[in-house]
Order: structure tokens, then C-alpha cells, then sequence
């Protein structure tokens, strides 16, 4: 079954008022039954000093038989008073059931308890000895109170108790239906509010003003997937545009070409020429196919496999010297600067898949002799490794969005027909940087442009 | 070399085939895992060439089943590039794997790396016409004139002469040369190749180092046909 709040709500209002009133009912019963006990003892008190008075004072038989009138007297018809006098001369002895009353009560002088053996009634005793005066020998007095009447009040008070206490936690509990329900109905409106967006509303926000404090942080939290869930919905639209607009221009070569070069009879070194062309398109459609798989998969947080510890001077040499027939042709140098001793731990193909497509628009975006320069800082549980090349200063409008899929900084300008650059290079940069648990950054300004990625450290 | 292609969509069995034909090798067919299944267990392969997904039994049960009985080189066809994918049928016992779309020249690469796996020692010296390559040296001549060569382009001229005849692409160069892993959409290569073409080709007769458009680069002495296409790049 669901959680229900209004159901849990209900349970502990349920839980803590069966605890309170259990709580308070064992103290008032406690405090019953010692008040009913002293009560007792002090009924029993009375009529043992009663007695022992009227015992104590005469020694002859005569006396002893007014006495047991008068105890005879005392003892009510229901019996719930009791005498007993116990002695070692038979003719001092009084109370029913002696024989039974010499073998129980045997002990010391004082309270106790006894269970009459045969009518099963429960007493509660004092007894005292009287020491011999006279023709009575030393006597033992009993006096008893029975307890039938206050195990009955006993047991009605935690009758009429518990019935109580369960009713008052019922009460309890439709009380606090009562109050869950009207302390939800926020949520009902957060939820009513909920409802009411739709798909194609994507700006709507909940209204926080209608809604009480607490709910103020789911709001705002939801309010704020909201936004990034709009962001990223005009994000994919857009970059839905795009990839049809960059598979538009190899398909429309390829659709176009073949329909010429099939249109009229053709040698087939023509035929060849357009078949060559047609690959050139396809092996573009393929390159953009693959990257964007690449970009989906690092999108959906596939992290860098295949780690291994690398020394990341190392690794910017080597794609430097890929680089160098290219390097030699228009001139241009690369030097290595920063911390040269820096070690990371990394995929080393994809480093060096980021780092070529740096290098390669840096010399791109350059012009010939140029310098550049990687360079290679450790900071704050990162190495960041940026390359510098001297170039047309980037408007600061652009530079956070130079690592979006398909962004041009300007945007009539497109390469076709070039084999490089199809718009997803530093996008590759930005998904190898996240694969490795780093960022990109990108900076503009005196004729100098520097883009530059980390990975994580060790 | 032998080879049994299992796969279902009509076009590419029907390139693949045409191809690896051409290639001089000999080529069945097998449109579903079923028929595939029987072919790979009844015939002696030298590679079979596998599509992951097929009807009847797919790629990777018709794999399982094969590599109980039998070691039959395999290079598995997915088109999910998937990490699981590849683990997988690596773990099943494939070869090598191939992600759609590939190109055939990687295929063709594959093909004949998993054919010389195991092969005797490469000789320490190479000869094409009368370009020599002595391997241990890593010196080239031209007849009797020597050719003075950077590492590098010792290294590109290697790669070239040890797979004469075979068709390379950009990618595959720049991974053989530099072990640049990755499609990398510049042209080093055009470049290096541009200039390893020029000290080794130009003033030399036959030309040995080709272009094929959109395709690669191929060392070999041809016919002379006068149909060279001399520095495309």
C-alpha cells in the first residue's frame, strides 16, 4: 500500500495520545490503589487498637466473654470485617476457621496477607501479641479487612480507564484526520498548480505567493527544473536544427551530384570523379554521425574508460608531433610551458583527441609563423591545459558559447566542402573535459585567444 | 582467404561481397543466423565477418555457439556502439568489432590483421620497384641514390611500403604513425604525406606513392598507365 500522509499523521496523533493518556492513567491507578491500601490499613489500625484496648485491660473469663460478644457485634453479617484471637488455652481462643488461621499465621507481629481457605476471600491482616494478665494466657490478636471490595474498585477504575483512553485516541484520531486534511490542502493547490502546466507552456511557473513557507523550497526546486527542463528543451529543438542543417549540405552534394553525373552518358572517369565526390560527403556524414554519438554518450555522463596514469608534458608532445608536417608548412611553432612534471591519470586517445582539436584550431585560426603555446597549470585538484594562439579577438558574448555543438561565432561563415570543422570540434573538447571530471574555459583579448580544458587530477 | 559474411540488410552484403571479391578472396553469404549458424559450423573459415543484430539467432548467440566448437576468427558488426555491446561480444569471444557505419577500407584492415596474426617474422628488408627499405636501418633509397627521411617520415613510409597494395585511410595512417586513435578531420596527413611523396617520388620513375580520392593512399609499383594523380592533396 501507498504512504498516505494524512494516514501517518493520523497513526502518530493515534500513537502519542494512547501513550499520554497511558501514561496518565498508571498514575492515577498507582495513586487509587495506595490511597484504597492506607485506607485499609488504617480501618485495620482502628479496630486493632479498639480491641487490644478492651483485651488488654481484663484477665478473667467474664470480661473474656463480653468480649467476644462484643467482637461478635463488631464483625458485620457480610464479613468483611474480621476477628481472630489465637492462645494456647483453648478457652481464649475466638474467629472461624482457627485451625486453619494458626497454620497461616504464624509469622511476626504486623500487616499481611490471607486467603480463607475455604471461601477463598482475601484478607488484608494486622495482627499484634498481648501479652497474659490474669487467667488468660499471652493471646494473639487478628484483625482482618477483606479486599473484595477494593479489587472491585481496583478493577472498575481501569475498566472505565482503558475504555476511556480508547475512546479518547479514536476521538484523537478523527481529530486528527480532520487537522491532516486541512494541513494538506496546500498541497492540493501545489498539486492542482502542477497539473495545470502543460508540454507546450514550458515558461509557467508554480505561483510561490499562494503557497505557505514550507512548501517554498519544493516550489522553488521545481521552479527551478522547470527552467532547466525549458532550457534544455529550446537547447535540443536548436540543436535539432542544426544537425539537419549540417547533413543538409553533404546530402544535397550527393543527391545533386549523382543526379548529374547520372543524367547524361559519362566515361567512366567521370563516373569516377563523382563516385570519389559522393565518398568525400559520405566519409563527412560519417565523421558527424560518430561525433555525435560520442557527444550523446558523454551527455548521458559516460565517464573516461580505459584510464591509465600519463605524464601530460608527454602526451602534449606527441600530439604536437602529429601535428608537425602541418606546424612545418605554414611555420608555425608550439611551445610547452607551465608545470612539465604533471601527471594525471587519463584515456589517453581522448586526451589527445581534445587537445588536437585545440591545436588544430588554433593553427587554423592563425595566420602563418605564428607562435603558439600550451600550457599546462595545475590548480585547485585540476590540470588544466590551454592553448594560446594569436588571433582575431573573440567578442566576450561568444566565448561561453564556443563549446556548444554547431556554434559559430560567425554564423554565415561556413566551411563546406573543408574535411575539418564541422562545428563539433570544441563541443568534443567540453565532453572529453566532463568524461574526466573536468571544464573548459575559454578567454579573448589583446589579439591573443586561449581555450584551455582540465581534467582531474590523480 | 576464405570468409562467410552473416548479414541481413541486402545492401551491405551485396558491397561487401562485391569488395571483398575483388579483393581476391572468396565470399559466402549468409542472410540470417540460421543459415549463418550452419555455414560457420559446417565450413572452415578463414574469418567470418558477423552482424550483431540478425534475424533467426543473432550475432551473439550464433557466436557463443560457434566458439564451442570452434576458433574461427570473428569480426563482429554492431550498430549500437554501446560499451555493453562491444564488451560483450568481446566476452563472447569475438576478434575484433566494427561499429556501424564503418568504412570497407577499415574492414579490409581488420580483415587482413586478424589473416596475419600469427605470421612469421617480418623481413628486415622491403622492395618496391626500385625503392629499398632496409627496416633495421631505417634507411630508404631510390636505386642508388639515398633518401634522407625525418623519423617520422621513415615511420609513414613504413607503415606505406610494409602494406603495399592496401589501400590506407587518413585515420588508419595517423593511428599506425602517430597512435592518434580517433577520427582527427585535419590534414596532417594530406600534409605528410605530400611531403614524404616529394622526396621519394618526384624526379623518380615509377611513381610508387598514390592518392586515392576519398578513399586513402597506396604504395605500390603500377603499370604505367600515365593515369597518376600526382599531389591531389
Amino acid at each position: 500500500m501507498r504512504r498516505s500522509i494524512t494516514w501517518r499523521l493520523v497513526l502518530m496523533f493515534a500513537f502519542a495520545a494512547l501513550a499520554m493518556f497511558t501514561l496518565v492513567g498508571a498514575a492515577l491507578y498507582g495513586v487509587l490503589e495506595r490511597e484504597l491500601t492506607r485506607h485499609q490499613n488504617e480501618d485495620l489500625n482502628t479496630n486493632l487498637q479498639n480491641m487490644r484496648y478492651s483485651i488488654e485491660r481484663f484477665g478473667d473469663l467474664e470480661h473474656w466473654q463480653r468480649l467476644q460478644v462484643k467482637m461478635d457485634t463488631l464483625t458485620p453479617a457480610d464479613g468483611s470485617v474480621r476477628f481472630w484471637v489465637l492462645s494456647d488455652d483453648p478457652r481464649f481462643l475466638y474467629g472461624k476457621g482457627l485451625d486453619e488461621m494458626e497454620r497461616v499465621n504464624q509469622g511476626e507481629a504486623g500487616h499481611g496477607m490471607l486467603t480463607l481457605p475455604i471461601t477463598g476471600r482475601r484478607y488484608r491482616t494486622l495482627s499484634m501479641r498481648i501479652g497474659a494478665l490474669a487467667d488468660r494466657p499471652p493471646v494473639r490478636l487478628i484483625v482482618g479487612v477483606d479486599t473484595a471490595p477494593y479489587e472491585h474498585t481496583l478493577r472498575a477504575f481501569l475498566i472505565a480507564l482503558t475504555g476511556l483512553t480508547l475512546v479518547a485516541v479514536a476521538l484523537v484520531m478523527a481529530l486528527g484526520w480532520w487537522i491532516a486534511r486541512i494541513g494538506l490542502r496546500p498541497l492540493q493547490r501545489l498539486s492542482e498548480q502542477a497539473r495545470a502546466l502543460r508540454p507546450n507552456t514550458l515558461s509557467q511557473r508554480l505561483q510561490l505567493e499562494s503557497l505557505p513557507v514550507e512548501l517554498e523550497d519544493l516550489t522553488v526546486a521545481f521552479n527551478g527544473a522547470l527552467g532547466r527542463l525549458e532550457e534544455a528543451w529550446q537547447q535540443l529543438e536548436g540543436f535539432n536544427a542544426d544537425v539537419a542543417h549540417e547533413l543538409r549540405t553533404p546530402l544535397a552534394n550527393l543527391i545533386g551530384g549523382t543526379q548529374v553525373a547520372l543524367s547524361r552518358p559519362r566515361s567512366a572517369s567521370e563516373f569516377q570523379d563523382t563516385l570519389q565526390s559522393n565518398l568525400e560527403e559520405l566519409e563527412r556524414l560519417r565523421s558527424i554521425v560518430n561525433d555525435m554519438l560520442f557527444l550523446a554518450r558523454a551527455d548521458q555522463g559516460e565517464a573516461a574508460t580505459g584510464l591509465t596514469a600519463a605524464d601530460v608534458a608527454h602526451e602534449v608532445e606527441m600530439t604536437i608531433e602529429f601535428f608537425e608536417p602541418l606546424l612545418d608548412e605554414t611555420g608555425t611553432t608550439v611551445a610547452i610551458e607551465g608545470e612539465l612534471r604533471a601527471q594525471a591519470t587519463m584515456n589517453i586517445a581522448l586526451f589527445r583527441r581534445a587537445l588536437s582539436n585545440l591545436l588544430q584550431n588554433a593553427i587554423a585560426h592563425s595566420a602563418a609563423g605564428a607562435r603558439l603555446v600550451v600550457t599546462i597549470t595545475p590548480r585547485s585538484g585540476a590540470i588544466w591545459i590551454a592553448v594560446a594562439n594569436p588571433g582575431k579577438t573573440i567578442a566576450e558574448t561568444h566565448l561561453p558559447r564556443l563549446f556548444d555543438r554547431f556554434y559559430r561565432v560567425d554564423s554565415s561563415r561556413r566551411d563546406a566542402g573543408e574535411v575539418h570543422g564541422h562545428g563539433l570540434g570544441l563541443a568534443i573538447v567540453k565532453a572529453v573535459a566532463t568524461m574526466h571530471g573536468g571544464a573548459t574555459q575559454a578567454t579573448s583579448g589583446d589579439g591573443v585567444t586561449t581555450i584551455a580544458f582540465s581534467i582531474a587530477s590523480a | 582467404m576464405k570468409l562467410l559474411i552473416v548479414e541481413d540488410e541486402p545492401k551491405t552484403a551485396e558491397y561487401l561481397h562485391k569488395g571483398l571479391v575483388e579483393q581476391g578472396c572468396a565470399v559466402d553469404i549468409a542472410r540470417n543466423g540460421v543459415d549463418g549458424q550452419h555455414l560457420a559450423l559446417v565450413h572452415d573459415y578463414d574469418v567470418i565477418v558477423l552482424d550483431a543484430m540478425l534475424p533467426g539467432v543473432d550475432g551473439f548467440t550464433l557466436l557463443r555457439t560457434l566458439r564451442a566448437v570452434k576458433q574461427t576468427p570473428v569480426i563482429m558488426l554492431t550498430a549500437r556502439d554501446s560499451i555493453e555491446d562491444r564488451v560483450r561480444g568481446l566476452q563472447d569471444g569475438a576478434d575484433d568489432y566494427l561499429v556501424k557505419p564503418f568504412s570497407f577500407l577499415e574492414l579490409l584492415a581488420r580483415l587482413q590483421a586478424l589473416q596475419r596474426r600469427g605470421r612469421a617474422q617480418e623481413p628486415a628488408q622491403l622492395k618496391i620497384a626500385n625503392l629499398q627499405i632496409d627496416l633495421i636501418a631505417r634507411k630508404a633509397w631510390r636505386g642508388s641514390e639515398r633518401i634522407d627521411l625525418s623519423a617520422k617520415e621513415f615511420a609513414l613510409l613504413a607503415v606505406l611500403a610494409r602494406r603495399q597494395g592496401e589501400i590506407l585511410s587518413k585515420t588508419a595512417i595517423a593511428e599506425l604513425v602517430w597512435d592518434m586513435n580517433f577520427d582527427s578531420n585535419t590534414n596532417v596527413v594530406e600534409v605528410a604525406i605530400k611531403r614524404l611523396r616529394a622526396k621519394i617520388d618526384n624526379g623518380f620513375s615509377p611513381k610508387l606513392l598514390h592518392t586515392i580520392r576519398g578513399m586513402g593512399y597506396v604504395m605500390e609499383a603500377r603499370e604505367a598507365t600515365g593515369q597518376d594523380e600526382e599531389s591531389t592533396s
